[in-house]
């Protein structure tokens, strides 16, 4: 039943539009900026969780060596190191090493430098963390291990970096939280409009004869039509200011990182598609159904 | 074809728009209801299509309870009634001839059947010549017609007309008028609520009196 009147449903749908090219066209371009609003933010909050998440890796735990540690000793060490849960990396900084990073980070001022004759850095080991909330433990059972000297995390800036990221995580999800309800709310208000502009059809076919099904189906494959194209444009639109913004900002900022694979911008389109057409169903459903009860 | 016992209906304001209702309605039958403005005329037929269902009390339409009725099957009800609005609620964004198949689509006629109705039913009213145009070009009284087109378009046990010649002169309702008498002959049980004395005179047919939301008045061949 439902199927064989598939194409009836869709010629009243697009019949609809025809008849009243004016309002679909206000309701496509309202919905249009709600959903390009919600997709400002979405972008804005992958790109800060990227940012945070790229500060967060940079949290490392240095261990200093002593002078006299051995070549096995280094590998027995760096092995018992690895072992330990979370780890991510152990990557070894010999003195030579520390000595040619100290040149390049001085520049034109390693002329300081011909003043000592011996190289004063020890060796090191760099350690980097898979979860950087178990940074602090971790560092204490390293201190433990011999032949280390001393172990450096930055235990202050690390316990405030991620006291931030935690509350700034938080509050972005409920300000997206706010957001997606209100984009709920303002789009099936938007479609209610336009169904109560046709209150009148829904009670003729009510008073024929026509189940309510017949009644919903035209509305509902109406909603999801300005939904559905609306969510479109506001991905062409927020795709192309995208683009254009990512390049204004690595002018402004070269190192800041950006999310610009088109694989990782992909769930925001899915999630503006989904939004759109599914509040366009289930907001043409819901409308219809208050007119329905004649 | 129309039973009601002991039916009264209250609205949620607390008024009492019927009380104490029993009557029999024929197959066949034309039955005028009168009664002032308040008097529970319009309330009596949203009973029969089941616009709202009774307080207390039994409705039988065709021999369906419709206090009982579950409201899926309610559109199957109403495709044995027609309805004609005293404010016409036609489509005017419509033809003339896209409002009478409008309702036979909604119930799931094919397209040769909707044809040959809506040409049969347009004959009838005489606005077959009009098909093309919209209704807002048409007089009260073709609006009226178009109305009734539409609500025995698909040929219904029972037609209810809410004073379809309210807004219309004299001779213009006499017109409608015997067009409901032709549908009628035809078998269609038709309820008219009316306030018009000259019409319902002429018309000698049953007249039920309402007031304050009972049935006072109940004589074949009566008089406003």
């Amino acid at each position: 039943m439902i199927f064989e009147n598939m194409g009836f449903y869709f010629r009243e749908a697009l019949l609809s539009f025809r008849r009243s090219t004016l309002m679909s066209m206000a309701t496509i371009l309202s919905i249009t900026t709600i959903l390009i609003i919600v997709g400002v933010f979405l972008l804005i909050s992958i790109n800060s969780s990227l940012f945070l998440k790229n500060i967060e890796s940079q949290l490392e735990i240095i261990v200093y060596l002593e002078d006299n540690i051995s070549q096995a000793e280094i590998n027995n060490l760096k092995s018992n190191i690895a072992s330990i849960d979370g780890i991510k990396e152990v990557k070894f900084v010999s003195k030579e090493e520390a000595y040619q990073r100290l040149l390049k980070d001085l520049g034109e001022q390693k002329d300081i430098l011909s003043a000592i004759e011996k190289n004063p850095l020890p060796a090191s080991l760099e350690i980097q963390v898979k979860d950087p909330k178990m940074i602090e433990q971790i560092a204490n059972r390293i201190a433990e291990f011999k032949k280390v000297e001393e172990v450096e995390y930055g235990r202050e800036i690390a316990e405030k970096l991620l006291n931030f990221t935690y509350v700034f995580r938080r509050a972005g999800m409920l300000v997206l939280a706010l957001l997606v309800f209100a984009s709920i709310l303002i789009i099936s208000n938007i479609i209610k409009i336009t169904v109560y502009a046709r209150r009148n059809e829904i009670e003729i076919m009510s008073l024929s004869g026509a189940t309510s099904w017949f009644i919903k189906w035209p509305f509902i494959i109406e909603g999801f039509l300005q939904g559905f194209i609306s969510s479109l444009f506001s991905i062409i639109i927020l795709y192309y200011f995208y683009i254009f913004a990512v390049d204004k900002v690595h002018q402004a900022i070269p190192f800041l990182p950006l999310v610009v694979d088109n694989m990782d911008l992909l769930p925001i389109g899915i999630a503006i598609v989904l939004l759109g057409s599914l509040v366009g169903i289930l907001g043409s459903m819901f409308s219809v159904g208050k007119y329905l009860n004649v | 074809m129309i039973r009601m016992f002991h039916v009264y209906k209250n609205y949620p304001n607390k008024i009492q728009a019927l009380r104490d209702i029993n009557i029999h309605i024929k197959k066949g039958e034309f039955v005028f209801l009168v009664g002032p403005t308040g008097a529970g005329k319009s309330t009596f037929l949203k009973l029969i299509y089941r616009g709202i269902v009774p307080t207390k009390g039994q409705v039988i339409v065709d021999g369906i309870n419709i206090a009982r009725l579950k409201s899926g099957y309610i559109p199957y009800l109403r495709r044995n009634i027609g309805i004609v609005f005293q404010d016409f609620k036609l489509l005017y964004n419509r033809t003339v001839y896209e409002n009478v198949s409008f309702g036979l689509k909604a119930i799931g006629a094919t397209n040769f059947e909707i044809r040959q109705q809506v040409n049969k039913v347009l004959n009838l009213v005489g606005l077959e010549h009009k098909r093309k145009i919209k209704p807002h070009l048409l007089s009260g009284g073709e609006q009226q017609k178009l109305c009734i087109a539409r609500a025995i378009a698909n040929e219904p046990l029972i037609l209810l007309t809410d004073e379809p010649t309210g807004n219309l002169d004299p001779y213009t309702s006499w017109e409608i008028m015997k067009l409901l008498f032709h549908i009628n002959i035809r078998g269609t049980t038709i309820i008219m609520a009316s306030h018009d004395k000259l019409m319902i005179d002429k018309a000698k047919k049953r007249v039920v009196r309402l007031e304050r939301g009972r049935i006072i008045e109940d004589t074949q061949r009566g008089t406003y």
